[in-house]
């Protein structure tokens, strides 16, 4: 087959390692990590790229999405003439995690985890939004600061870092999400100096590449969604996560 | 002289500062704690509207909702005191294993000023302390927020609890959140739904409104009824 897959640039490790051993051909697309800040920009984002795709390689087998529900950015999603094929996950911790199980498991035994991955860290993406009241805030959240200030005060821009950061304070673990593919140390390092500035403990948890692989190699079972020409993806409000529905 | 029509743009504008001094000024001039609110509440109706037509975002709603919680504090005592209560109670909270309340607080910042007693619950919320807290107040609504489609699905237990509370028939259910869609809500059977935090104030005061028999509406209650409503109570006059 001829897999043209799109892929959250936060994933990109194991999507490139997994793409050039698949037994398929497989063409990257990368996107940022950042569009995740808008629901609806991910879902217009990710919507032009099937788009494109559809127009440019009529013989693709199928789309691969390495995405999940992502705050819902990927219900919406129409399939006109290829098929799309995406994981059953609410967001790409179960990817890493390798089952919906095992990340259900994890999210009801620590409801306040802030995952990390290694081109999470090195792209610096998961936390330009809010770290907050040390030296070390990103750039992007200095900006953001100065620009609050400028436009509301300074007074009203200290209360805006605050209530937009606090939900830090009710996380309680930074867990790295290990594949064993990165080069050194670095990102996993930086993702417990991220947690400890935080007061948040930090864990690394061996990630289970299979669901990646899967996807990937084109062994689509249950754990997956086929979307077919006609086809839009809709939230399944239940263990299923994903289903497919008429696109009109 | 107290200006209220400082008062309004100060909070339109989040100068928490000018609200602050400008309430001060009005109570000690005597200007009745009432009409002082209602200058306050009419201000974040503006800021609503201004929200919906997508004018100003969260950041504006903020620190406007902050700049009349301010302003708020300093008429609370002085309402009670005169025996004045808000006449709806809800109960809010974040559902269980989500953790997030931005939008919770914003709304509960809006409905008080909408003359809503708030009795907040926090975050990681389940149906039980919902119910113990709506009994224990005597709720008009509980309102439940989730920001990860993870948790979203844990809305249904407190619904399904709500219609059990054979002892509470004038209890109503709302909910909201980023994830949370309309088809979501009408699924989980909530009484109503809000895409926002302006537009969940005007869901709230008219699914309280129905389920004490005042509009002639029953059924589920999104900002579409909400402006029909609108529109028929409009037409009646």
């Amino acid at each position: 087959m001829r897999l043209q897959a799109i892929t959250c640039d936060m994933l990109l490790r194991p999507v490139e390692h997994l793409a050039a051993r698949s037994p398929h051909e497989v063409v990257l697309c990368e996107l940022s990590a950042s569009l995740h800040v808008e629901t609806a920009s991910l879902r217009e984002r990710i919507q032009a790229e099937i788009d494109r795709i559809e127009g440019a390689d009529p013989e693709a087998d199928a789309i691969v999405l390495v995405y999940g529900l992502c705050g819902g950015a990927t219900a919406g999603l129409v399939a006109r003439t290829r098929p799309f094929v995406l994981p059953r996950a609410h967001d790409c911790a179960t990817i890493f995690l390798g089952s919906r199980e095992r990340y259900q498991r994890e999210h009801e035994a620590v409801p306040g985890t802030y995952w990390f991955t290694e081109d999470q860290v090195k792209r610096g993406n998961a936390l330009k939004g809010w770290l907050l009241g040390d030296a070390e805030r990103s750039e992007g959240v200095e900006a953001t600061y100065r620009a609050y200030v400028e436009k509301y005060g300074q007074e009203n821009a200290d209360y805006l870092m605050e209530a937009l950061g606090e939900w830090q304070s009710h996380y309680e673990r930074g867990a790295y999400l290990e594949t064993g593919l990165a080069p050194d140390d670095a990102a996993a390092r930086r993702a417990q100096q991220e947690s400890e500035l935080r007061g948040w403990r930090f864990e690394r948890l061996a990630s289970d590449l299979s669901l990646f692989e899967r996807l990937l190699w084109g062994e689509w079972d249950d754990d997956f969604l086929v979307v077919r020409p006609g086809e839009r993806l809709a939230m399944s409000f239940d263990a299923d996560v994903v289903r497919a529905v008429p696109a009109s | 002289m107290a200006d209220l029509k400082r008062l309004q743009v100060a909070v339109e504008v989040g100068d928490r500062e000018t609200a602050v001094s400008v309430t001060e000024e009005a109570l000690h001039e005597g200007i009745p704690p009432l009409v002082i609110l209602d200058s306050m509440t009419d201000a974040m109706g503006v800021v609503g509207d201004r929200f919906a037509r997508q004018e100003i975002y969260v950041p504006e709603m903020l620190i406007s909702a902050r700049a009349m919680k301010a302003a708020l504090a300093l008429l609370e005592p002085l309402l009670i005191g005169s025996g004045h209560r808000p006449d709806k109670i809800a109960v809010m909270g974040t559902i269980k294993g989500d953790l997030h309340d931005i939008g919770k607080n914003l709304v509960a910042m809006m409905l008080k000023g909408a003359n809503f007693e708030i009795v907040d619950l926090g975050t990681n919320t389940p149906a039980d302390e919902f119910m113990a807290a709506a009994r224990e107040h005597r709720a008009d609504l509980i309102g439940i927020s989730a920001l990860l489609t993870t948790t979203m699905g844990n809305m249904r237990s407190v619904v399904e609890a709500v219609r059990a509370a054979t002892d509470l028939p004038h209890l109503r259910v709302i909910v909201g959140g980023a994830p949370v869609t309309r088809d979501f809500a009408v699924r989980i059977e909530a009484d109503g739904w809000a895409p926002d935090a302006a537009s969940a104030v005007d869901v709230a005061k008219a699914v309280v409104e129905t389920a004490r028999g005042r509009t002639a509406h029953s059924g589920f209650i999104d900002p579409d009824v909400v402006a029909a409503l609108r529109a028929a109570a409009v037409a009646a006059v």
